[in-house]
């Protein structure tokens, strides 16, 4: 079960005769999830290490029923990829791709939304995006869309992660494992500034998913995201919210690393984001040890 | 990438923005002849990377030849905020009593995933002051990223503003802005003061344009525009290996590690443990011995930096790849700091085999972050680091 992803997803891969598409297809494979095909334009009709590549991913998603589809296509070619699977009715699209040009994010998150909306209206499942810059996501023991370390996503756990760092989401996983609790579903949503899905939309689907009990949120400095997320949590959500920021020392206007990691003004502050959690009951760690035991204290263990 | 005015001008009047003229100088002598060619009073502008340049005395009304030469003698070479001032713009003067100053700027804006646009009619001053002191001031607007922004919109922002002059100049200036922050991918445009001449008619006076890094590479023709003596060396050098650094100020302990948001809570760690931060640098996912090993060696170049703090935690990377880097750069002498590290995650096992023959002083490592950043700290304190 858990969130977005489960054992019976079917996963395209945009990009899959690439060096990257190419390694994280194998491990996304040996993880045990279903991946059905890739999409090289213009390698249409070639066996790739055992699967269809196909031009298009209306064809891939044709011959193979898939319904996500991860994206390792190059900056410069990534957001109209996003767009490709967003018409061909993938009603879940991973972009993994880090360095797109953020005018091309707008652009495909404002279409990739429209879309979504329509598809509603008729009676259709929606189209949601995830990343860019970003890990991907995984459902423990099920199915990994993204570029994760297979090892601390095996067993099933009870924990929902959202994050927008990638390494900061495997050292938490591997804290919640040793600690004995392990993730339901983790979900990378990218260090990106314009990203398709924002905590708060991620949020409503752990609170509603019967297993997870409790949500870590890793945020970092930078934009607005983390406070509309305290304010959902105050609003909405029955189940626990732990969360962590990271960055704290960064300086003003210098960016740090992630495109969308930098304080500008005063929007995007630690203090901002601690203050909104803060008012929102959401208990924050200092440290990423005291994540996990914020989290039991949550639980009451 | 941060433009100079300059620039940030040169590209609004390639889009039919109507920009003050004016002129490039780098030594005094320029800016006499300047003077003689306007014939004129004129200002005589730094040209650096940092706000506030004119209370740091580097914007300087000339209003005869001996005193554009003088004020250029005076601004060029002189240390803003950390940067030397190798550049002038030279402008004619103008009036500003006979007009109104207000301000526009667009900026991405994540909370929008687009653009908002910006309208003030308290202009000349620094938008931040503003929109400290007095928010309901600024009015924002979000920009359809697909049609960009079109006249009515730009006109009633303008209105709403509460801007005085030729509406549909002033609409048709803000939409030539929103076409060249789109067109030019700028994270940041800014005309302040947008100036309003006696006739209605408006002018940039002075621009800020920054673009979007991930979008160079569809900008060749202002790649020159980059300036690498404006730039930290070491992260002039960085840039060329392909790293995400940051020099920082005031710091005392070398930082790196294997992504974005491990490295920013590293240098959180650093801070915790008493210590400041020198830099920060990723090295990336999937980074082989060679990467860290040119990591190790521009850390250590940095004359600030008294001790080193490595934290990996392996996904994608591999520890024994992170092991065997900083293992050649000891091999080869570059490493004559402390190292303290910790390194998890995939292949951690052969990382701590190949590390644990080269175990001394120089090399510790520890079980976890917090241990590895508070020797790095200690280390660095008695080193004489601030």
């Amino acid at each position: 079960m858990g969130i977005l992803v489960n054992k019976d997803s079917k996963v395209v891969v945009q990009g899959m005769t690439g060096s990257e598409g190419a390694k994280h297809s194998r491990a996304m494979k040996e993880f045990g999830t279903q991946v059905v095909a890739g999409v090289t334009p213009g390698k249409g009709g070639q066996d790739f290490e055992g699967w269809p590549i196909y031009n298009s991913v209306a064809e891939a998603k044709q011959k193979h029923d898939a319904n996500v589809s991860i994206i390792f296509v190059p900056p410069a070619g990534a957001a109209d990829a996003v767009l490709e699977a967003a018409h061909a009715g993938i009603p879940l699209i991973v972009l993994i791709t880090e360095g797109v040009p953020t005018v091309d994010m707008m652009r495909a998150v404002q279409e990739v939304k429209r879309l979504d909306a329509e598809s509603k209206a008729g009676g259709g499942q929606g189209v949601r995006l995830i990343g860019g810059n970003c890990p991907g996501l995984v459902t423990n023991g099920e199915c990994k869309v993204g570029i994760m370390p297979n090892k601390i996503y095996e067993k099933p756990g009870r924990i929902g992660l959202i994050s927008r760092s990638g390494t900061l989401t495997y050292e938490s996983a591997k804290l919640l494992n040793d600690a004995g609790m392990g993730t339901s579903t983790t979900v990378g949503i990218g260090g990106d500034p314009v990203i398709g899905t924002t905590f708060a939309d991620v949020l409503p689907m752990f609170e509603a998913d019967p297993d997870t009990d409790a949500v870590v949120l890793i945020g970092e400095i930078g934009g607005a995201d983390e406070e509309a997320a305290a304010e959902y949590i105050a609003q909405n959500m029955k189940k626990p919210v732990v969360a962590f920021i990271s960055g704290r020392s960064a300086p003003k206007g210098k960016r740090m690393g992630h495109a969308g990691a930098i304080i500008m003004g005063d929007v995007g502050t630690p203090e901002s984001k601690l203050a909104a959690f803060q008012k929102a009951n959401v208990p924050v760690a200092d440290t990423m040890p005291e994540i996990i035991e914020l989290v039991k204290k949550a639980l009451g263990q | 990438m941060k433009l100079h005015e300059y620039q940030g001008k040169e590209i609004l009047r390639q889009f039919g923005v109507n920009v003050q003229d004016g002129k490039v100088a780098t030594t005094p002598e320029e800016v006499r002849a300047i003077y003689q060619e306007y014939g004129q009073p004129v200002v005589v502008k730094a040209q650096v990377h940092v706000g506030g340049r004119g209370k740091a005395g580097g914007v300087k009304f000339s209003p005869n030849e001996d005193k554009a030469e003088e004020n250029a003698r005076n601004i060029l070479g002189m240390d803003i905020k950390g940067l030397t001032v190798e550049k002038v713009l030279v402008t004619r003067a103008v009036d500003i009593d006979a007009g109104t100053e207000y301000y526009v700027g667009m900026i991405v804006d994540r909370n929008v995933q687009s653009y908002t646009l910006m309208a003030s009619a308290e202009g000349g001053m620094e938008i931040e002051e503003v929109a400290a002191t007095t928010p309901e001031k600024i009015i924002k607007y979000r920009v359809d990223p697909v049609t960009g922004l079109r006249p009515f919109e730009a006109r009633a922002v303008a209105i709403e503003a509460g801007f005085k002059g030729n509406l549909n100049k002033i609409a048709d200036m803000m939409v030539k802005m929103s076409k060249a922050a789109f067109e030019r991918d700028a994270v940041l445009v800014e005309i302040n003061p947008l100036f309003i001449e006696a006739d209605g008619t408006p002018l940039a006076l002075d621009t800020k344009f920054e673009v979007d890094d991930n979008a160079m590479y569809r900008h060749k023709d202002i790649a020159h525009y980059r300036e690498l003596s404006a730039e930290h060396p070491l992260e002039v050098e960085a840039s060329d290996y392909g790293f995400a650094y940051v020099k920082l100020d005031d710091g005392n302990v070398g930082v790196l590690g294997n992504g974005a948001g491990i490295v920013m809570t590293s240098l959180d760690v650093v801070n915790r443990a008493g210590a400041k931060p020198a830099n920060f640098l990723d090295i990336g996912g999937g980074a082989k011995a060679d990467v860290v090993y040119n990591a190790v060696k521009l850390v250590s170049k940095d004359p600030d930096v008294k001790s080193i703090f490595i934290n990996i935690f392996g996904g994608i990377t591999r520890a024994d790849e992170v092991a065997k880097g900083v293992i050649q750069a000891l091999d080869d002498g570059i490493l004559t700091k402390p190292v303290r590290m910790r390194i998890a995650g995939t292949a951690e096992d052969e990382a701590k085999v190949l590390l644990g023959d080269k175990n001394s002083d120089l090399i510790k490592m520890y079980p976890t972050m917090f241990e590895a950043a508070e020797e790095a700290a200690k280390e660095a304190n008695a080193l004489g680091g601030k």
